[in-house]
């Protein structure tokens, strides 16, 4: 009987679909092997970022200027000596308008000494002549439409579900685009790594339940932290939304920054 | 079919066999797991060492201190805030912390336009020159006298 199925097709055939379960395994093992020298990883496990989404706030009427979170954020990440800073503190001196000028809001003379990590100096103006003083934390603005991830060439810096927008040390080719990119001034390139930084809002604490060290150290709750997918009894973040009027830095740029404000001037930009 | 677009045909199968070749063997395993980028960057990220211990850390070992503190005007400032940075101290006691890390009072309390009225402020020039502050004040019950 002629069924068009001979011995020798069926062999043929088992023997070509080993062959390939065979590759296909030599394979996996080939690019394991591979990845062992192009990527390690020793992190430690337990931590799901799709089940948290964290956000800091910042009240301006409480900002003393202490510089301790300056301090604290340079001590905490490594950043390096000289004008690099992760957060920084600016102090907005409003003056008096001149008399018969009609004017209700002068131009803001903003200085950040240092980032503000010691402390500021005496005024640029008398006291008598000061209409509004204040001071403003900046840091990472965790837009929602982040153009610092959007210009990036090799995709080294990314949304992350937990609300952080971070780099990959390991992918930045040190290019700077990001630098110029980000209208906040909050990325800088470390001369250190030869890559670019940023306020990570402290990523290796906030895994682990620890709060930012800006957070931490700051004196008068200028600075809110906490977790919208897990919010705790009173909690900080929920008090602060409901308690204050808030603004976000420079609205007309459309970044729609996840960072609020509270007690903000329009001088802030 | 003629011999030109034969070998154009195993041209363009070559390229794009070694681009998928490649492709399947650099492209990270984490790759795309939160989306389009490696996803193990985020735990490499996460295990960095840490400077600052935490209040809890404090509370630990110095629970009596901290529970004066709690019931003070100075109940919101964080132990390392002042004390300096305890992670090293916190993993092992018999490291003390480094002194020149502290903070001074005048660091948050020296008078400036700038700060909001509602802090307490002195100018140290013109208060008791000369003097220490924890001779009139106890840092961690500032209404105190000591």
């Amino acid at each position: 009987m002629k069924t068009g199925v001979s011995r020798r097709n069926v062999l043929g055939k088992l023997g070509a679909a080993f062959a390939g379960i065979m590759t296909a395994t030599a394979a996996k093992t080939a690019k394991a092997a591979v990845q062992k020298v192009f990527v390690s990883s020793g992190a430690p496990k337990g931590y799901d970022p799709t089940k948290h989404k964290w956000l800091m706030a910042i009240d301006i009427n409480k900002c003393i200027g202490c510089g301790l979170c300056v301090e604290a954020c340079k001590k905490e990440n490594n950043v390096p000596e000289g004008p690099f800073f992760r957060t920084w503190i600016e102090r907005y001196v409003i003056p008096k308008p001149k008399p018969g000028s009609f004017t209700t809001r002068t131009e803001a003379i903003v200085d950040s000494p240092n980032g503000g990590m010691h402390g500021f100096p005496e005024p640029p103006v008398p006291v008598g002549e000061i209409e509004q003083s204040f001071f403003v934390p900046k840091l990472c603005n965790l837009c929602e439409h982040s153009p610092c991830v959007q210009v990036c060439p090799v995709g080294a810096t990314f949304d992350t579900p937990d609300g952080a927008v971070l780099i990959d040390p390991n992918y930045c080719i040190g290019c700077g685009f990001c630098i110029q990119a980000c209208p906040y001034g909050c990325r800088f390139l470390n001369p250190v790594t030869k890559t670019a930084e940023k306020c990570t809002l402290c990523y290796h604490r906030i895994t682990r339940g620890l709060k930012p060290a800006c957070v931490e150290v700051c004196p008068s709750e200028a600075r809110i932290f906490g977790d919208l997918k897990n919010p705790v009894p009173d909690d900080p973040i929920k008090k602060f939304y409901e308690n204050n009027r808030v603004q976000v830095l420079k609205p007309h740029l459309g970044t729609e920054p996840r960072v609020s404000y509270a007690g903000m001037d329009k001088e802030v930009r | 079919m003629p011999p030109q677009i034969v070998r154009l045909v195993l041209l363009t199968i070559t390229i794009v066999g070694s681009y998928l070749v490649a492709r399947f063997f650099l492209t990270p395993s984490s790759f795309g797991r939160y989306g389009w980028y490696r996803g193990e960057a985020l735990e490499e990220l996460s295990s960095r060492p840490r400077s600052f211990a935490g209040k809890k850390a404090c509370e630990e070992c110095h629970s009596d201190e901290c529970l004066k503190l709690s019931k003070a005007e100075h109940h919101g400032l964080s132990c390392e805030g002042c004390h300096g940075v305890g992670q090293a101290h916190a993993d092992n006691p018999d490291i003390k912390i480094d002194i020149r890390t502290f903070s001074e009072c005048a660091r948050c309390h020296e008078a400036n336009p700038s700060r909001p009225k509602w802090l307490k402020q002195i100018s140290t020039k013109t208060h008791y020159p000369g003097q220490k502050c924890t001779e009139c004040h106890v840092p961690h019950q500032p209404q105190e006298v000591p």
